[in-house]
């Protein structure tokens, strides 16, 4: 009893980290999502196919790859069978959640003449249990945006990294389902606005932002200043915005209920589910009404449907490259060792055009 | 035949404990036979082993009995990590 209570004294002042995701939570939607996921998600596979494409412009080979959470059928798949990008020999697949992983070695079909050694095995990104310097390259394919320290989770991925491995991943970015947001917010101003007066017009956004399935605003910026935070060397970061358009299809399932109406926007909210998308912060005590919850849902469609019926939600996706540092890598010289000016040379290029 | 198939997990976790570390601690991993799982001797967990696939989770680890806990835990660290994941478990 005693190393109870020891263990709570200890755990509240270690959660003065701040804990914004429930991984817990996250691990039982993703249990739930091994389930359901179908097996060709076109955005989950342009974005898998779009992340391994830079494999392609490395003329390295990566011997031993360690793929993160995430979409891990479709990277196992790409990684594994030939031709296969980066020349992986070695492959080991993590994932936190053990169906997700389970579900993927059901899957996994390994091709006659296949060289790639495949292992699977449960893990935390937030608790990396692989040993320095072991892999040549990480893939994290739209996991990392789950972490509640995502440095700490990238600069366990760098110690991971053998001297210039490389690390990629792709992150959904604070512009994804924009529309959700916007319809969610209305919903819950016409819905619950005149019920909580007490509660200020910045926290009641807030409060609502919270409520929406993405509550985290990454950003671009945020992007590069975390891959030279966590000490990659040549960092890059792009971003791709994709649509999905959804059409409706029936009765649908919401809140604990079946609903008669057909909703595009109730397609949305499935296909998270499928993805293991769906909200899970840690301060759910606030969840959202299933009055206010069909307010969104109306209010999507009536907002955001084109002519064809269908409506659109906007997937933001931030790829991040970073290598772990090697002398081999190009870097920038000492400050003050240039040994020509710059006016010499706006002279010397100035003077001919 | 089944003896067949334990030893190809056998040797499945042999290659994983090349690379695989305690996720808390960040020492070496024992792979246990008779259990079927790893143990991180550090800090006195069992992280089991289902279907072939290890559970690195620090929730999945389990409290190693005094007796088997073969090292004592001096250092306060580990000790602190060790409490964290009772809580957890608990």
């Amino acid at each position: 009893m005693r190393a109870v209570s020891l263990w709570r004294k200890q755990f509240s002042t270690s959660t003065s980290k701040l804990q914004i995701f429930d991984r817990q939570r996250k691990r039982a939607q993703r249990d739930r999502a091994a389930w359901c996921t179908p097996a060709h998600d076109p955005l989950l596979h342009s974005v898998a196919q779009n992340l391994l494409d830079r494999l392609q412009d490395c003329k390295k080979t990566f011997p031993t790859a360690l793929c993160l959470g995430g979409s891990l059928q479709l990277i196992t798949r790409s990684l594994s069978s030939p031709p296969a990008n980066g020349g992986v020999e070695k492959l080991f697949v993590m994932d936190a959640s053990f169906d997700m992983v389970q579900a993927c070695k059901n899957a996994y079909r390994p091709s006659p003449g296949n060289a790639v050694q495949t292992q699977f095995l449960v893990a935390d990104e937030e608790f990396l249990p692989i040993k320095e310097s072991s892999v040549d390259l990480v893939v994290s394919c739209l996991g990392l945006h789950w972490t509640n320290d995502l440095p700490g989770a990238m600069i366990q991925s760098r110690l991971a990294l053998k001297p210039d491995g490389l690390f990629l991943a792709a992150i959904l970015g604070g512009e994804t389902l924009k529309e959700l947001r916007i319809a969610c917010t209305l919903a819950q101003m016409e819905r619950e606005g005149g019920i909580s007066p007490r509660v200020s017009p910045l926290a009641q956004a807030l409060k609502t932002e919270l409520r929406s399935t993405f509550a985290l605003h990454f950003q671009v910026r945020d992007a590069g200043n975390l891959l030279t935070r966590a000490g990659f060397t040549l960092p890059g970061v792009d971003v791709d915005e994709y649509i999905v358009k959804y059409e409706s299809a029936g009765d649908k399932f919401l809140k604990g209920r079946f609903l008669s109406i057909s909703c595009a926007a109730l397609e949305l909210i499935e296909h998270l589910r499928a993805m293991g998308e769906t909200n899970a912060l840690f301060d759910m005590n606030n969840i959202l009404k299933r009055d206010t919850a069909l307010a969104t849902a109306a209010i999507y469609d009536s907002m955001f449907s084109s002519d064809d019926g269908t409506v659109p939600a906007t997937f933001q996706v931030i790829y991040m490259t970073g290598w772990r540092e090697h002398s081999s890598q190009q870097k920038a010289k000492r400050r003050g060792s240039a040994t020509i000016s710059f006016k010499d040379i706006q002279k010397q290029f100035g003077s001919q055009s | 035949m089944v003896r067949g198939s334990k030893d190809v997990l056998q040797k499945a976790a042999k290659t994983l404990s090349d690379i695989l570390v305690c996720p808390l601690s960040k020492q070496p991993l024992r792979y246990c036979e008779e259990s079927n799982s790893f143990i991180s001797d550090a800090i006195g967990v069992a992280f089991p082993i289902k279907n072939g696939i290890p559970c690195l989770v620090p929730r999945d680890g389990k409290i190693l009995e005094e007796e088997d806990a073969s090292k004592p835990e001096n250092d306060s660290n580990l000790s602190a990590v060790n409490e964290e994941n009772l809580g957890r478990s608990a």
